[in-house]
């Protein structure tokens, strides 16, 4: 087993390394600029990793398995592990749902050596946001399971067709756990199933959890404080590699849209998702989504049909997602000589500030620094390449 | 001294803390586009109107801030404010300089892209390139502005040509990028009815018109996309279409209903095929079809 984990595990175990002299002064002796430069260094590395892995897990169900121990009232994150995570997972909830729009998440939490499940797997994320923010009032008490949250997530997660991607992220901020069995059992399970789990310590390093990870080919990660712990779980808003056992297959599903009838005003009706709704009850309105097989109204999508169990979505949720499986090419850093007067995209006058350029490999345009990691941020389509109909086509075809 | 600085340099200075609002136009000046083909004189038309809209944007705020683009097939640049240094204008008839100098720097960069246009052969506008440009254009100057003032953009796109499937990722990835950075995408069709800009529209919350009279063409765009996206709540504005948000198949490029979709590249096919054509993956026959075939083949 030892030969399994990372030969550089430990900081000192690696070499000894001057951190300080990538530090740099700039002319004013200031170091923001210094400290800029390495973090967006760090982006850079990530999206360079990031090309290549084809087949991803698109179609993702993953549960969060939340620490509601005693530990997590301790005030080492600021006000408290409890409210600062629940405030990151709100963006994390956010980004989960805009990058992966046909996924689905559910929220179990640990606390009292029993494990809860908060919310079943919902593909609504203010739903789960609401349900998150109510947790800040739980009362944190005992010792968490970590063994008990992990089956409770794969009773669920086993019911799922082959074809989805079954994932676990569990933040531990705990450094015991209480189970009722042997836990590698159930990490030998997890293991068949193909559950990928990763966990994010608040505390420090776990072998039980390092084990986890390993064994499901999870990341574990422990945090240094609340910027990089947002950091490291935002890592997982991105799809995943699929894992080996993920069975492709094509799943039927519906793409409602309005009726219209020409001449006739649409009837007042209510929708399925509100209908046994306690707190807000389903009202009458016109408009909203039809599902094409059995015309259930819904007023939101995605959804999975609650009458026939079609999976509805809109073209658009698919297509939010086609950037994760068609990247825009990675930009050969050069140093600045003139090249070009003006980055491509923003207009921006290159001077002497810019010590490196960065170069499109098919349109040979030459974009700043900003720009590329705007494009490969956020845009995900490479400017030059597609205002150019020599370029645009080249790309398409690959 | 400021004249000695280059225009993209000092154009973008935002010094009031005030609100700002930002408009980018993008005008398809390919010539091969169906209107233009037909007749030429057009597009003097189309610049004329454009830039009478652009300098009423300016008028109504000093911190107002204008570009302007034009798209072709094979590129699309800033026409204002240009590359290069900016002209150097005097008072003509009691106009305002600012005016003149969109006037005058739009037509001679419009007319350097035009004359450098060698190919007559007809070739589609990439407008979702420009769309992209302006994207990253609006994101430098979000960055450069001054901590606590506020910027509203928004990229109000002029064109006559159509719009083409092949370009549907670019066009989907620049509109949820726009979503995400809070610009409103605005579209003024010339010539034909452009549906995927139109979920751009949707999606962005900006206004989608396609103008019934060319001739017209300066009051539409007073009208409709002059005021800012939080005044037009309070206007009586051409209602917004229904969008059709329905999935064209990739194999007969057909609307459809219910579909298949892959699991690995998220392909959208309209009947099940044991191979998907995009990714390649070969797929597990769906039980109940198997239970089917073996029926048949033992009677």
């Amino acid at each position: 087993m030892g030969d399994e984990e990372d030969p550089k595990e430990y900081r000192w175990e690696t070499g000894y390394e001057k951190t300080w002299e990538a530090i740099k002064e700039d002319d004013e002796g200031f170091l923001e600029a210094s400290v800029a430069d390495i973090v967006q260094r760090a982006k850079r590395k990530r999206h360079a990793l990031k090309q290549g892995s084809q087949k991803l897990g698109m179609m993702r169900h993953l549960f969060i398995l939340l620490d509601c121990s005693e530990s997590m009232s301790s005030q080492d994150l600021k006000p408290t592990r409890l409210m600062c995570t629940l405030k990151l997972l709100e963006i994390f909830l956010d980004e989960f749902f805009d990058q992966n729009p046909i996924s689905q998440l559910g929220v179990i939490i640990m606390h009292n050596k029993r494990a809860e499940k908060i919310s079943d797997l919902a593909g609504n994320c203010r739903k789960h946001i609401k349900l998150i923010n109510n947790l800040n009032r739980t009362s944190l008490v005992g010792e968490p399971s970590l063994q008990n949250g992990l089956e409770m997530a794969l009773s669920s997660l086993k019911l799922l067709p082959s074809h989805a991607s079954r994932e676990i992220l569990v933040i531990m901020g705990s450094l015991t756990t209480c189970d009722p069995g042997d836990i590698l059992n159930t990490i030998d399970n997890m293991k068949i199933e193909g559950v990928r789990c990763s966990i994010i310590g608040l505390a420090a390093e776990v072998h039980v959890c390092r084990l986890l990870a390993n064994q499901t080919n999870g990341v574990y990660n422990v945090i240094l404080d609340d910027s990089h712990f947002k950091d490291l779980l935002l890592q997982h808003v991105d799809p995943p590699p699929a894992a080996k056992c993920l069975e492709s297959s094509l799943i039927k599903m519906g793409f409602p849209h309005q009726i219209n009838i020409e001449g006739s005003e649409e009837p007042l009706t209510m929708c399925m998702c509100h209908v046994d709704s306690v707190d807000d009850g389903s009202k009458l309105t016109t408009g909203g989504y039809y599902c094409p097989q059995c015309f259930s109204k819904y007023c939101e999508l995605p959804v999975e049909c609650r009458a026939c169990g079609l999976t509805l979505v809109s073209a658009p949720h698919l297509a939010r997602s086609y950037h994760h499986l068609f990247p825009a090419a990675n930009y050969v850093e050069m140093t600045f000589s003139n090249q070009a007067s003006i980055c491509f995209a923003c207009q921006k006058t290159f001077s002497e500030a810019d010590k490196q350029v960065y170069q499109c490999p098919n349109c040979k345009k030459v974009f700043c620094l900003d720009c590329d990691i705007f494009i490969h941020d956020a845009l995900h389509t490479c400017p030059g390449c597609a205002t150019n109909l020599s370029t645009f086509q080249i790309t398409h075809s690959n | 001294m400021n004249n000695i600085e280059l225009p993209s340099e000092t154009q973008p200075d935002i010094t009031s803390t005030d609100e700002t609002s930002l408009l980018v136009v993008i005008l398809d000046s390919n010539p091969g586009q169906k209107m233009l083909r037909d007749n030429p004189h057009i597009l003097t038309h189309c610049v004329d109107s454009v830039i009478a809209f652009a300098n009423s944007h300016l008028m109504q705020k000093a911190q107002n801030k204008l570009a302007i683009m034009a798209c072709h097939s094979k590129t699309s640049q800033f026409i204002f404010p240009g590359p290069g240094r900016p002209l150097d204008v005097r008072q003509i008839d009691g106009q305002y300089e600012a005016f003149t100098n969109v006037e005058k720097t739009t037509k001679q960069n419009l007319a350097k892209i035009l004359s450098s246009e060698t190919s007559s052969a007809i070739t589609e506008s990439l407008l979702a390139g420009a769309i992209a440009m302006a994207l990253c254009y609006i994101a430098r100057l979000n960055r450069i502005k001054p901590p606590g003032a506020k910027l509203n953009s928004r990229i109000l796109v002029v064109t006559g040509s159509g719009c083409s499937a092949s370009q549907y990722m670019n066009y989907m990835n620049v509109f949820f990028t726009a979503q995400k950075q809070n610009v409103v995408i605005d579209v003024c069709a010339l010539d034909q009815h452009l549906s995927l800009l139109q979920q751009g529209c949707d999606i962005t919350n900006g206004l989608y018109l396609k103008v019934p009279q060319l001739q017209g063409l300066l009051q539409y765009l007073l009208w409709v996309f002059l005021p800012e996206p939080p005044i037009r709540e309070k206007l009586v504005l051409p209602p917004p279409v229904k969008v059709d948000y329905r999935a064209a198949c990739f194999c007969h490029r057909e609307l459809i209903d219910i579909g298949y979709v892959c699991s690995v590249c998220l392909s959208i096919f309209c009947k099940f095929s044991p191979i998907c054509t995009t990714c390649h993956t070969v797929f597990k026959m769906p039980a109940p079809l198997a239970g089917k075939t073996k029926k048949k083949k033992k009677i």
